[in-house]
């Protein structure tokens, strides 16, 4: 059965119509929510809140674009919205654990690789990271990102170039491995 | 776009690389699905609408007396029709007043209950934690001996938020670790943060506001 006779049946109130377009989109909601949370319980809040919204909104859904790309903008909305949430709540508890724990910084080991790119990553501006991830991490295209993140392509493009040129700068002690 | 930073060998290994990145688990395909079953259901049976009608006086009080206030200052000799159009105006400012109220304080738990779930195998300061807990914990008994918890559904939801910030608030920061586990376990067990966001009107806090609570 093809996409838009599923669509149909699920606006028709067919419950395994529902579960048959979860089960087709599910894994990439997920793994986008994995990849920007970084965190199996928050991923599982936002795919499940993506697809209660898509469910809720699904009349809406004109079928200008294809139904992955218009679930993906949910997902990146969720879960952008839900990680600033989460970041202003830490924030606040950060600032005030901090004052309590000047002069008491333990001293960690060079990190390796993986750590020293997982932190850059992190240490990305908002919408730095998100193209990035979505592009070179999940393999998403910049007309994909474009419509996900409400932004032209051109943005989407120069948005994953200053993105790298960070990252370049800030693995520059490992700049061997890719010059050989 | 390409811009002078562009390098195709360090492109490639960082593809490559950052494959590592925040590397998902399988995906829990079944168990999310009875989760937003669940979720859905609820959302169908809870109406928040009629606990909005009982606290507008309290939320809104000083919205109203400023907006009567100012009105029969600059309205001294005001026809009736005048005073219908005000009540009707003064209606839905309580009404906005006790959507604000209320949807703060369901978000501000709804986060407060994803960090800490999600900081559970973290470091964070315990006594932070129970009192930000027992701070939320005082609204929420006051809601549940409002007439807002005449709706057996919202009540339900308020007594499990009610149970899990007591645990919070009560928090060990000797045995933290053993009793935040327990308290995640709880909070999955019962579905607490499925149904109170479901209770929370969807898209930005702003738009929220605005929406139907």
């Amino acid at each position: 059965m093809d996409e838009s006779s599923l669509i149909a049946r699920v606006r028709a109130g067919d419950s395994a119509a529902e579960r048959a377009l979860y089960d087709a989109h599910v894994d990439r909601v997920y793994r986008l929510a994995f990849r920007l949370a970084g965190d199996d319980a928050l991923a599982q809040d936002f795919t499940q809140e993506t697809f209660i919204r898509a469910f809720d909104r699904l009349g809406s859904f004109r079928g200008d674009a294809a139904f992955s790309t218009w679930l993906h903008t949910i997902t990146t909305t969720v879960v952008l919205n839900g990680l600033r949430k989460v970041k202003r709540f830490r924030q606040r508890e950060t600032d005030i654990d901090d004052a309590h724990d000047i002069g008491s910084m333990p001293r960690h080991a060079e990190p390796d690789l993986k750590t020293r790119l997982k932190q850059a990553i992190d240490q990305l501006p908002e919408g730095y990271r998100t193209v990035f991830v979505m592009h070179d991490v999940e393999g998403f295209t910049h007309e994909e990102i474009g419509v996900a993140l409400g932004v032209e392509t051109g943005t989407s493009k120069a948005q994953l170039s200053r993105a790298r040129a960070k990252l370049r700068v800030a693995l520059a002690d490992f700049a061997g491995e890719w010059i050989t | 776009m390409t811009d002078q930073h562009e390098d195709p060998k360090f492109d490639q290994w960082l593809k490559e690389r950052a494959k590592s990145y925040h590397s998902p688990l399988p995906t829990p395909r079944d168990a999310l699905w009875k989760r937003i079953e669940n979720a859905r259901r609820h959302k169908r049976v809870i109406e928040l609408r009629p606990w909005m009608r009982w606290a507008v006086a309290a939320a809104a009080v000083l919205v109203l007396g400023i907006g009567i206030g100012r009105w029969s200052t600059n309205q001294p000799s005001a026809p009736a029709a005048a005073g219908t159009r005000v009540a009707i105006e003064i209606d839905s400012l309580a009404d906005v007043a006790y959507q604000v109220a209320a949807t703060q304080y369901l978000s501000r738990t709804e986060a407060f209950l994803t960090s800490f779930r999600a900081d559970a195998n973290r470091s964070v300061n315990t006594a932070r934690l129970a009192r930000q807990a027992r701070d939320l914990l005082t609204t929420t008994q006051l809601m549940l001996d409002s007439p807002a918890a005449d709706n057996p559904r919202l009540r339900s939801l308020l007594e499990d938020l009610e149970l899990v910030l007591m645990q919070i608030s009560l928090l060990n920061p000797v045995q933290d670790g053993q009793d935040r586990d327990l308290i995640t376990q709880g909070m999955n067990q019962s579905n607490v943060l499925p149904k109170l966001r479901s209770a929370i009107p969807a898209g930005p806090v702003s738009a929220r506001n605005q929406g139907a609570l």
